[in-house]
């Protein structure tokens, strides 16, 4: 397991990415992945909070309109988390984070996917313009499972930090 | 610079920021949370702007820039514990980095491009596009120049750490 996870990791593809002066490399690479997440997680949240009763003046229907940007945004950070990933396969494999991450961003996906086929899919309900009741937990729930995502995310820069205040 | 330096350094930031290992990753996880909420709202106008969402009256997304000012507002304090508490280097390692520099032109941009927009009347004839209308050719120009902005913003940011990359490819 773990000489694959090396092979990947020495491929000329995760060498030019991780080592590459380029700056199309790791550093593009990596802003990439913060664009992406300010737009899946932004429009996202934007939505979740129309839902919760904040900017009630915007109508929802036509909101439907911003899946596919979202979906556009969460694309690049699969594919730039794939390069990323694999420029450090080794060891962000074995970074307990990066599974809450995977965790967190893999439930505000599933949560994204329920808000546009329950929420938006029902064009009656939805052209009332009034968030249906059952909306507001999946906002809550959308909401924290990005800002989840964001902690976790940030916290696999930072291995043992949690450890060493948790004391394990 | 060397004076801008010494009048944001502050010994009792960078005393916190080494004392206590959670500030700093806290910092970071707040300053992203600000980004997603500023492109969140402004972004979305923006992109209402060029013609997404359409069925979306522009003055209505107005209700949403609050979120984005709360945002930019998170950013503004995080990055200012970055950069006055700096425990190693202070914030000269700020100053002399292109990136960051870079990062505060484009901003101050997008404050430009803000200022352009309500002061030349863009903005109020954007609020006067109904549901389904067709946003102002001049509107329509600040807001691809916004998102940019915030896109260079976020590659620049992220270059901070990787300075020697730019300076690199640069040549410099």
């Amino acid at each position: 397991m773990l000489d694959a996870l090396a092979a990947i990791e020495s491929s000329s593809f995760a060498t030019w990415v991780r080592e590459s002066p380029s700056l199309f490399a790791y550093t593009f690479i990596l802003s990439l992945h913060a664009m992406g997440l300010a737009t899946v997680g932004g429009l996202s949240s934007a939505v979740a909070l129309r839902l919760l009763g904040i900017a009630r003046a915007i109508p929802l229907a036509p909101l439907r309109e911003l899946f596919p940007l979202m979906y556009a945004g969460f694309w690049i950070n699969a594919f730039s988390g794939l390069a990323l990933l694999a420029a450090s396969a080794t060891t962000m494999l074995f970074n307990p984070m990066f599974y809450f991450k995977m965790g967190f961003v893999l439930a505000a996906v599933l949560i994204m996917r329920v808000i546009k086929s329950r929420v938006f899919g029902d064009s009656e309900l939805v052209g009332s313009g009034v968030a249906p009741p059952f909306s507001r937990p999946l906002a809550v729930a959308s909401l924290s499972c990005w800002a989840g995502a964001i902690v976790a995310g940030r916290m696999t820069a930072y291995p043992g930090l949690l450890e060493s205040y948790l004391g394990f | 610079m060397e004076t801008l330096a010494e009048f944001l350094a502050s010994d009792t930031l960078a005393a916190f920021v080494s004392d206590y290992s959670w500030v700093w990753p806290l910092g970071e996880i707040l300053h992203f949370v600000g980004m997603t909420l500023l492109i969140g709202a402004i972004g979305l106008l923006d992109v209402r702007i060029l013609g997404v969402a359409k069925g979306v009256p522009i003055a209505t997304v107005n209700k949403l820039i609050p979120i984005g000012i709360a945002g930019f507002a998170m950013n503004v304090t995080s990055g200012l514990v970055f950069v006055m508490g700096n425990p190693i280097g202070g914030p000269m390692d700020y100053l002399e980095n292109l990136a960051f520099l870079l990062k505060m032109l484009l901003i101050f941009l997008a404050g430009i491009n803000l200022l352009a927009f309500h002061v030349a009347g863009i903005a109020r004839a954007a609020d006067a596009v109904p549901a389904g209308g067709d946003a102002p050719t001049g509107a329509k120009v600040v807001a691809a120049a916004s998102l940019l902005l915030w896109a260079g913003v976020i590659f620049f940011g992220r270059m901070i750490m990787y300075n020697d990359t730019l300076l690199y490819a640069l040549g410099l």
